[in-house]
């Protein structure tokens, strides 16, 4: 609980409309989209820098956890008061500030929705890429503080490489600038880059600026099934290495298919056991190019079938069952639990036959889908969180593929974060110095601990 | 009683939260209650006992347009309308109604009151408005705005049967409250069209409303006995279908009967009977060929998908062929042709901040398109977007009024 004259001091900061302490409004910000759930004591709304770094003053004077939180589409957990405290949500501070098409850069308040940033930027004809699963609801401050991937990653990389500069407010209030307007800037330490991953654990960000680019001139989709998954994964191994850089590059695997046959019935053959989707972009020429030298690849390494869209319907047709995919699969059962380890890309097929061995020996029903390019795997792990017997299984074939991913060099997270959903595993991957670092850095930036308590550091052993 | 099916669909929100951007009510609002994940589990609380049914749980409830967005959009295919509108039932007897919704659902129920109303209405309505501040509003829709009643209602302008010579088919025709009382110009024009093609239009004397303001508030008792009569009149096998010119009544007549009976433990079979029988007029018409009828009439044209048409029907394309296909028509799609227009029934009366923000939105993309006619199947719709188009003078139409004027 806090204490009434500290939430009368937040209340004089946004107003009372803007602080929410009812019960109903508490559980509504229990949870974000993974399974454990935190009762804060406070939401506060802020809609102003100003607003964010009066808040932190109180804060810090009262040593008041704060978490900040966008739409709460997190997979992890990292967006929940795990000690109580104040949930600091920004969707209410979510305006575009400016959209500069000489200097190919955006301004945008933390609040701001992905894919409404992206609609207005391509009105300019300009292209922002980072395009994470649950772009139409997270918010611009989330993918920072969470380097937010997606399926363009292959080629366009992640949040992070797009950056330019962030206007972050530090635990004690103070307001400060990272970076700048200048996709070239090597002055001082990259505090900006820093900041984006942090899970919300160093500062507040309250204006991004990211750079954009100009929009892809076209763009063809191709689909290719396959009969053995170990061709679909040479497909992959040898687009790359004949240098193609697909937009995307995606994988959905045989239990897959078969959700999707079950719910809409889309025609792809259930004896597959899998699906390459593929989209080339840029210009017309080379895209056409591309798309044919792709198409044989695909053929020659064991396709049964493939599909080349010859125009953006036909690309959005193609697209219905990768965009389905996921919904298919989350209605199986109650509860979807959505892993992200990451292995080097040539181990891809690899990885994912290993998923399937894991799910089977331990009983627990795992669709995969895959960010191919990047070696970025989705297990689906399909279960209903009341069967505590079904959930020690899951448990144990999450504990499974995270120690093969570690063994093949790859990562605990690709692009979720680590949040509290592996925050267990965090040892597996970085050395005690190189958590002691982190844990330095931490202080430097939040000496009392009170900005997102509770969060994977403080989980480690 | 909330049923067993629907209580365990709080189970299989899988909180991923995509249902919150596309809901109209929370984009105006930016938090969590006003979401349809946050009142999922808000819904999941109470039902496990955790959370006292209070006054901000029914009050968030019923911030809420039942637009169906949420439940078109979620992965996990989660009924949330069901749930939202069971747990509004189950609310009830705590609550009651606000005493606004309990005079306005008392006439919906009543056979005699309405007409009653009508009569009087007409004869004292205008000089009752110039009593009312000229500013005034009901919720977002200025008095000016507020459609006149019909001079008589439309059932008593017709005969029971209005035959056809050789008839091509015979339809009963459900004229709901709206046409019968405020938009007579739907039902003429929906006559007139299908006498045009000589289908055989019955109006069963003595239908009463649909009911489903009344039970989307919660209030399924006191529409029961609507529902009971209708099926009673309505069903019946000979004749080819059931018309309805409005997208509410048709959402009601085709799917909510059944869910209500069912949940309450009656037999839904006459309702499941009735329900497939039942047509929105743009679906009727698609087996004629209005290609070698229609003449000419020059407009540009966008139109508006009423959420009990295209999420609770499934009607989408019907009503835009038919706008299509008349010749000089048009036809610009609006973008958001999809979303909410902020109306919601009663909603836009209990949250007029809220509806006026969503309606602004509908207007803008109106407006965009540079159309001179919106035309769309919902009373509810029509009588949001054209209160809230301003001084513009855009002209909102049922599709059926446009086919009219392009049949002489």
């Amino acid at each position: 609980m806090l204490n009434p004259d500290v939430l009368k001091k937040f209340s004089s900061i946004v107003g009372p409309e803007r602080l929410k302490t009812s019960k109903e409004d508490l559980l509504t910000y229990a949870y974000d989209a993974y399974v454990l759930e935190y009762l804060p004591d406070a939401v506060l709304f802020p809609k102003s820098p100003e607003e964010v770094s009066q808040i932190m003053k109180v804060a810090s004077a009262h040593k008041i956890s704060i978490t900040p939180r966008g739409a709460g589409s997190g997979l992890g957990g990292c967006a929940l008061a795990k000690n109580g405290g104040v949930i600091l949500c920004f969707t209410m501070m979510n305006r575009i500030l400016e959209i500069n098409t000489a200097n190919r850069y955006a301004a945008v308040e933390p609040g701001v929705v992905i894919s409404e940033f992206q609609k207005e930027v391509e009105k300019l004809n300009l292209f922002y890429p980072p395009d994470p699963g649950s772009a139409t609801v997270a918010t611009m401050g989330g993918a920072v503080l969470m380097n937010a991937g997606g399926m363009r990653g292959v080629k366009y990389g992640v949040t992070r490489d797009y950056l330019l500069g962030l206007e972050i407010v530090l635990p004690s209030g103070e307001v400060m600038k990272t970076g700048g307007l200048t996709p070239k800037d090597v002055t001082g330490y990259d505090l900006t880059r820093l900041i984006c991953g942090s899970e919300g654990t160093l500062a507040l960000v309250t204006r991004i600026t990211v750079r954009l680019l100009p929009k892809p001139k076209s763009r063809r989709t191709l689909q290719a099934i396959y009969n053995r998954i170990d061709d679909a994964g040479n497909t992959v191994a040898k687009i790359i290495e004949a240098g193609i850089i697909p937009a995307t590059l995606e994988l959905m695997d045989k239990s897959i298919i078969k959700a999707l046959e079950d719910s809409a019935h889309l025609g792809l053959p259930l004896d597959a056991e899998a699906v390459l989707l593929i989209d080339v972009d840029g210009d017309l020429e080379t895209v056409e190019k591309q798309a044919t030298l792709v198409a044989d690849f695909c053929k020659s390494l064991g396709a049964r079938d493939v599909r080349v869209s010859q125009s953006e319907k036909e690309n959005e047709q193609l697209w219905v069952a990768r965009r389905s995919a996921f919904g298919a699969v989350a209605r199986m059962r109650p509860t979807c639990v959505i892993e992200d380890v990451t292995v080097p890309v040539s181990y891809l097929t690899a990885a994912i036959k290993k998923v399937i061995e894991i799910s089977e020996r331990n009983r627990v029903q795992i669709a995969v889908l895959a960010h191919a390019g990047d070696g970025n795997l989705h297990p689906l792990v399909l279960c209903d969180q009341r069967d505590k017997e079904e959930m020690e299984r899951v448990e144990k074939a999450m504990d499974e593929i995270v120690d093969y991913a570690m063994s093949v060099g790859g990562t605990l997270s690709g692009e979720h974060g680590i949040g509290i959903a592996k925050a267990k595993y965090l040892p597996k991957q970085l050395s005690g110095t190189s958590l002691a670092m982190m844990r330095a850095i931490k202080k430097t930036f939040d000496p009392q601990g009170i900005l997102n308590p509770g969060s994977f550091l403080e989980y480690a052993a | 009683m909330i049923t067993k099916e629907i209580r365990e669909e709080v189970h299989n929100c899988i909180k991923c939260g995509l249902c919150l951007t596309p809901c109209p009510v929370y984009k105006q609002l930016c938090f969590e209650g006003a979401s349809p994940r946050g009142k999922v589990q808000l819904i999941k609380n109470v039902l496990e006992g955790k959370l006292e049914p209070s006054e901000n749980f029914h009050r968030l409830l019923f911030t809420c347009l039942l637009c169906e967005t949420c439940t078109a959009n979620c992965p996990s295919g989660l009924k949330v309308d069901r749930l939202m509108k069971a747990m509004r039932a189950e609310l009830l007897e705590k609550f009651g109604l606000p005493w606004k919704k309990k005079m306005l659902f008392n006439l919906l129920v009543s056979d005699r009151l309405l007409p009653f109303f009508l009569f009087w209405g007409r004869t004292l309505g205008p000089s009752l408005l110039s009593l009312l501040p000229k500013d005034g509003k009901i919720g977002t829709i200025p008095y000016a705005k507020l459609p006149r009643l019909n001079r008589k209602a439309l059932r008593a302008q017709y005969p029971e049967i209005i035959p056809a010579p050789d008839p091509k088919g015979r339809v009963l025709y459900f004229t709901g409250c709206a046409t019968n009382y405020l938009f007579e110009g739907v039902g003429r024009a929906v006559i007139h069209v299908l006498q045009r093609l000589g289908v055989e239009v019955i109006i069963p004397r003595g239908q009463v409303c649909c009911g489903l303001p009344i039970f989307l508030a919660g209030a399924r008792k006191m529409a029961l006995k609507n529902i009971r009569k209708n099926l009673e009149l309505f069903n019946r096998d000979d004749v080819d279908a059931v018309i309805v010119d409005c997208a509410t009544c048709g959402a009601a007549l085709k799917k909510e009967y059944t869910h209500i009976l069912e949940e309450m433990g009656e037999s839904p079979e006459g309702a499941k009977a009735l329900g497939r029988k039942v047509l929105d007029i743009s679906q009727y018409l698609a087996r004629f060929d209005l290609g070698k009828l229609l003449r000419p009439v020059a407009a540009r044209v966008t139109y508006h998908d009423p959420c009990h048409l295209l999420r609770s029907q499934g009607v989408k394309e019907e009503p835009r062929n038919l706008l299509r296909r008349i010749p000089g028509v048009q036809f610009v799609e609006m973008a958001g042709a999809d979303v909410c227009c902020g109306g919601g029934g009663t909603f836009q009366w209990e949250h007029p901040d809220v509806a006026s923000g969503i309606s602004g939105k509908k207007v803008q993309s109106i407006k965009e398109t540079g159309a001179g006619i919106v035309a769309s199947g919902c009373p509810g719709c029509r009588l949001q977007i054209c209160g809230n188009l301003g001084e513009d003078a855009i002209e909102t139409l049922h599709p059926l009024e446009l086919v009219a004027r392009a049949l002489p």
